[in-house]
């Protein structure tokens, strides 16, 4: 049986005809679609939500506007989520959360029996002696005050982002956004107009601005449509801006999406908090403010059961009794804080109603009813002074209060720019000042109330929006509103305590009060100190009550005391959607796809992916070590693409080459290559490569896989100051290179058809051509890093992968074998050859790792000379050499660490078993004393199991280095 | 294969273009495409035939402001990427294996490995500039970036080059971007068209 709802106009967002169940505490729960999960429950009857954070207090919805956390439930997928913000068609189980037992039944509630043991700040000063204990407390504390429990095993569900530009940003579509959007729109500007509400409106679609209610519903229509069908206005509803960031950047959140708002100016039509009265049991479920009343009849048509007792500051609070009466809502009592409204027609309309009225008064005391977990009645006193009560006038049986104590405007969007907010001891109330450039506030944000001039109060805006694009239009309209709707001072402490200030944080009266006499006077350190406003409702309902108590505590005035820094965000938001989707750029070289059907085990290097080794991995090394052999034995090819490669073209090529690396270039000869060294001024080797020359003034440089970019960004760097005659280009990704390696790599290239003479005496070692290599346009440098004779070939991107098919197919008959990086390591450590970033660090120069004939000392000048040169004249304190163990030994790894006499001297850098050489070898920093050959080290391995290695000679293969020039 | 020219787009789960209703992607990385750049790079394609063409669009290159396009015969274009550096993009013609370019065309004036060097993807339809806001934090509404003009910026953290043309005579993005990213910057582009309902 779906719950009775009011008929129209009462309801306008649910739809009648499309029940909802869901289950809350594992009981059915029925609803509408366009419900939410508050409304549904409290359709029900039901208005225990949740247990509040300290105390363990029964709550219920006090705003319905998701602005408060006392609706804060669990959902199967997320914790704290707010009950209003929860589409109730969308959910499956949810329970409150926070309590030991069950909601209704709490053990944790005796918490609020020992109140008084536990004052604001008690935990600093309870549980910091002995030492440690807090480690122990910190848990009973953060499960009794716990929020909810994570569940980690939710998949992430997909989020993304996505910018949206446009000229004018307005957040809130109440009256005051909806006008100035159109304004904005008809004067040319691109609009885009952001609501938190599923619905346009804002206050138009809940709120009676006057008696007759005879304006709303045709100005929402005439407004909501005109909008509507603006093409020069998109409008984003159920989405929250949490943030306003330089240059009108605004992160609005709309289900999964993180939009990136991009505005020229922007208008704060963000209207403002209703603010509760102060009173005792200010919280009992049942206790809502004016607006939420509104909102559930005019939104969801769910009509309480029971009777009503309105608490007005203001003469909205009349209108919303007037509303809850047409809705046959029975009003107990009207109870004004004030002597009179300030319209007296007000006072006929409620004797029309005979709605009893009690002027001068307030409600001094909440009573739950029979079950203590929900509003049963109120005591009603007359007000004697400013926070001070004579006797009780009368009890009054109701089951639920709605109070208005005034607004507080929506200031955290235009504090996050730097505004000020001004209290005005006049309307008590604070207003917004100092605002940053191209940020307009129209509506009750800008402390406007009045209907007519908050329409105009947003027209302006849109004016203003217009004149900061320096597009055309009309003058200003006078807006004048002497509405007064804050009372000045609706805070009734009792000698039983129980007022609530901060519903968050169980925060009461003498807990701000309590701030300032133990000497946290100003409003920072009050914050800090009670928690007040730090909860996640961010203190809409408690700052501007903060502010009067701190300021009467410390007599000093209101804009004296200010409130706390609004920051990002304005409301919780999450993780997942921060995040947005996960880019991951992985470069893939063209032969990709080749190595993956050669069944390629693939490794990181970088931004790229490369493979480690054909093969399984469970066969790894006898997969790396058969690759070894065969380009030890026959030949093998590996993809080296992800080579930095960088052109240097231009009459000062050489020069520039000679300044930036270590070695000597001017003299290079055209077609020859030569090993480029690159340190930084600090002197320390950051990239090396080689040097191709192929042409007087053209340069053809290798760089590092993961320093090609660095050392592009150095040169550019450089050549800014030097200004020499020279074009400077990556071509990383233009050229793709496959190095050919093993005795038969001569014989690949030759019968997959090259132009050029590959003899040894035609294309000697270290040299450099250009050709044909199967009909393919190729660079080609005659290099040995692993070792063996070898060619690599670099070739426009778009060939590499025909070239690798063509190459494979010519190496066939010589049984060619791809071989990938763990290989390559292998081979180029049994050549003694470094790798930069692996055999060296961020302190290693040339004088440790055996580069000293890099060096070229008789040129003037290269990049880091200085600090080279007084590092190399300085006595080593450690160097890298090479060490060999028996394959019995246990094996060290990378970073394990060098010892003499028990101190650290160093580490090693690279070790592997070489079964060419059926040794472990490896490369290791050690001190200078024990360099020579023969002298043993320490080497402390895994488990703190100690080797003596013998220092070896390097290359540990071919040291008369015959195999490469052949 | 003719040519032996392999495009860096090998996406498994592509089998050509993706398109819908609204948008299109297209992969234009074996079409023709060059350049130079150099302090002299301007008054080089004054020498050159370019010269003509471009007068009859009333420009001249230096004229021809860095980030803006224009259209020659042919169905070619030409691309100003700053003052000194020019592309001319011809999505109408195969590419072709040639020797790689090592001398200067003139003095101070060197060509461009741009065939070689970037995917070459075309982005076409009505909401294209909504589709890349997610992946693109420049503001590619018509409005802010009409037809002619030119972004070198980021899409989904990779450089992208974004090119804004006519091409068969509908308005369409060129996307040039580092050809070892054109799967990964193919993906990513295919995932923010899902939302616009992109079937195969």
């Amino acid at each position: 049986m779906t719950p009775p709802r009011l008929e129209h106009p009462f309801g306008q967002l649910i739809d009648r005809d499309a029940p909802v169940t869901f289950e809350f505490e594992g009981e059915t729960v029925q609803g509408y679609e366009g419900d939410n999960v508050a409304s549904a429950l409290i359709g029900q009857g039901r208005w225990l939500i949740s247990r509040s954070f300290k105390y363990h207090r029964p709550r219920g919805p006090l705003s319905l506007a998701g602005h408060d956390a006392n609706t804060l439930i669990q959902t199967p997928t997320a914790a704290n989520r707010l009950a209003e913000d929860l589409p109730a068609l969308e959910q499956g189980a949810v329970s409150g959360q926070n309590y030991w037992g069950s909601l209704k039944t709490d053990y944790y509630a005796v918490l609020d029996r020992l109140g008084r043991f536990m004052p604001v700040g008690f935990y600093y000063r309870a549980f910091f002696k002995p030492r440690g204990v807090w480690r122990f407390w910190e848990k009973v504390i953060r499960n009794a005050a716990g929020l909810g429990v994570a569940n980690l095993e939710v998949a992430p569900r997909y989020t993304d982002k996505q910018y949206l530009f446009c000229d004018v940003a307005i957040i809130g579509a109440g009256p005051a956004g909806l006008n100035a959007a159109l304004t904005a729109a008809a004067g040319g500007a691109e609009v885009l107009l952001i609501d938190e509400q599923v619905r346009l409106g804002g206050a138009l679609t809940y709120h009676r601005f006057t008696l007759e209610d005879d304006i709303r519903a045709q100005t929402l229509e005439a407004l909501s449509n005109a909008v509507a069908n603006h093409d020069k206005i998109r409008v984003l509803t159920d989405a929250t801006c949490n943030a306003w960031f330089s240059d009108h950047y605004l992160p609005v959140f709309q289900g999964d999406r993180l939009y990136k708002v991009r505005a020229t100016t922007c208008v704060l039509a963000t209207g403002s908090s209703e603010q509760p009265v102060v009173f005792r049991n200010n919280d009992l479920p049942g206790v809502i403010l004016c607006s939420a009343l509104e909102r559930l009849l005019m939104h969801h048509g769910v009509c309480p059961g029971g009777s009503a007792v309105i608490l007005a500051g203001n003469d909205n609070a009349y209108l919303t009794a007037i509303t809850a009466t047409e809705a046959g809502l029975p009003i107990a009592a009207v109870v004004d804080l004030r002597p009179a409204p300030d319209d007296p027609t007000l006072i006929a309309a409620l004797n029309e109603r005979s709605i009893a009225l009690y002027p001068n008064a307030t409600v001094y005391e909440a009573h739950s009813d029979k079950s203590g977990l929900q509003l049963g009645a109120v005591t009603i006193h007359s007000i004697k002074s400013q926070g001070h009560v004579d006797a009780p006038i009368l009890r009054v049986e109701c089951q639920l209060l709605a109070m208005s104590a005034g607004y507080m405007p929506a200031y955290q969007l235009a504090c996050h720019g730097g505004a000020k907010l001004a209290y005005h001891d006049d309307k008590s109330e604070f207003t917004l000042t100092q605002l940053p450039a191209g940020m307009l506030i129209a509506g009750s944000v800008n402390s406007v109330h009045n209907f007519n001039a908050v329409c105009a109060d947003g027209r302006n805006a849109g004016r203003g929006a217009l004149r900061a694009l320096s597009l055309q239009t009309d003058s200003d309209e006078t807006v004048y509103c002497e509405d007064k709707v804050n009372h000045p001072w609706p805070i009734f402490k009792h000698p039983k305590g129980r007022e609530f200030v901060d519903f968050d944080e169980d925060l009461q009266i003498k807990d701000i009060i309590n701030s300032a006499r133990l000497g946290y006077r100003d409003i920072q350190l009050v914050k800090r100190y009670s928690t007040v406003g730090m909860g996640p409702s961010q203190g809409r309902h408690s700052a501007l009550t903060t502010a009067r108590l701190i300021a009467n505590a410390t007599e000093r005035t209101v804009t004296e005391t200010g409130v706390t820094t609004a920051r990002p965000p304005v409301k919780p938001e999450s993780l997942g959607v921060l995040a947005g989707r996960r880019f991951h750029p992985i470069r893939k070289t063209p032969m990709d796809e080749r190595h993956r059907s050669l069944g390629a085990h693939m490794i990181p290097a970088g931004s790229w992916r490369r493979p480690a080794f054909y093969g399984e991995p469970q066969n790894r090394a006898a997969c790396i070590a058969a690759e070894a052999q065969a380009v030890r034995t026959g030949v093998g090819m590996i993809d080296v693409s992800t080579l930095g490669g960088i052109e240097l073209r231009g009459p000062d090529a050489a020069e520039f080459m000679n300044r930036v690396y270590t070695y000597g270039f001017l003299k290079q000869p055209v077609g020859k290559t030569r090993y480029a060294v690159l340190t930084n001024e600090q002197g320390v080797i950051i990239d090396d490569g080689v040097a191709a020359r192929l042409a007087d003034d053209h340069f053809y440089v290798t760089a590092t896989t993961t320093g090609a970019a660095q050392v592009y960004s150095e040169m550019l760097r450089w050549n800014a100051q030097w200004r020499l005659d020279l074009d400077i280009a990556q071509v990383t990704s233009a050229f793709s290179a496959i190095n050919v390696a093993g005795p038969f790599s001569r014989d690949v290239l030759e019968q997959a058809g090259c132009d050029i003479d590959l003899s040894a005496q035609g294309f000697p070692y270290l040299a450099c051509r250009e050709g044909l290599v199967a009909g393919i346009p190729a660079r080609l440098m005659r290099v040995g890093f692993v070792g063996e004779l070898g060619f690599e070939l670099h070739v426009p991107s778009l060939l590499a992968q025909s070239l690798w098919d063509r190459l494979m197919s010519a190496g066939e008959p010589f049984n060619i074998k791809p071989f990938g990086v763990e290989a390559q390591r292998l081979l180029r450590l049994e050549k003694g050859h470094i790798i930069i970033g692996q055999d060296t660090d961020g302190m290693s120069h040339p004088g440790e790792i055996g580069l000293t004939w890099a060096i070229n000392r008789k040129k003037p000048f290269f990049v880091g000379r200085r600090s080279v040169d007084i590092l190399m004249s300085q006595p080593l304190k450690r160097q890298l050499v090479g060490f060999t163990l028996s394959p019995a030994a246990p094996k060290p790894e990378e970073g394990h660490l060098v010892l003499r006499d028990g101190d650290i001297v160093g580490t090693v850098t690279s070790c592997e078993y070489s079964p060419t050489l059926d040794k472990i070898i490896g490369l290791a920093y050690v001190h200078p004393a024990d360099t020579q050959p023969g002298s043993q080290v320490t080497i402390r391995t895994a488990q703190g199991v100690c080797v003596q290695a013998p220092i070896a000679t390097l290359p540990f293969y071919d040291p008369d280095t015959t195999r490469q020039q052949l | 294969m003719t040519t032996g020219l392999v495009s860096p787009k090998r996406c498994a789960d592509s089998h050509g273009d993706r398109h819908n209703d609204g948008l299109k992607l297209h992969d234009l990385s074996l079409a023709t495409r060059s350049g130079v750049r150099g302090v002299k790079a301007s008054e080089w394609l004054i020498a050159q035939s370019l010269h003509q063409e471009l007068k009859t669009h009333e420009l001249q290159p230096p004229e021809l402001q860095p980030n803006t396009l224009v259209e020659l015969p042919g169905s070619r274009l030409l691309m100003a990427l700053s003052t000194r550096e020019f592309w001319l993009l011809e999505p109408e013609t195969e590419a072709q294996a040639s020797p790689i370019p090592s001398g200067h065309c003139a003095p101070g004036v060197w060509p461009l490995y741009n065939q070689n060097s970037h995917a070459w993807l075309v982005l076409s339809g009505e909401p294209r500039a909504e589709m890349m806001a997610k992946l693109c934090g420049v503001d590619l509404r018509i409005e802010a970036f009409p037809v002619g003009t030119v972004a070198q910026t980021q899409m989904a953290l990779a450089s992208v080059v974004i090119a804004h043309h006519l091409w068969r005579d509908e308005a369409v993005f060129s996307l040039f971007v580092d050809q070892s990213l054109a799967d990964f910057a193919w993906e990513a582009l295919q995932d923010a068209m899902e939302e616009f309902n992109s079937v195969q």
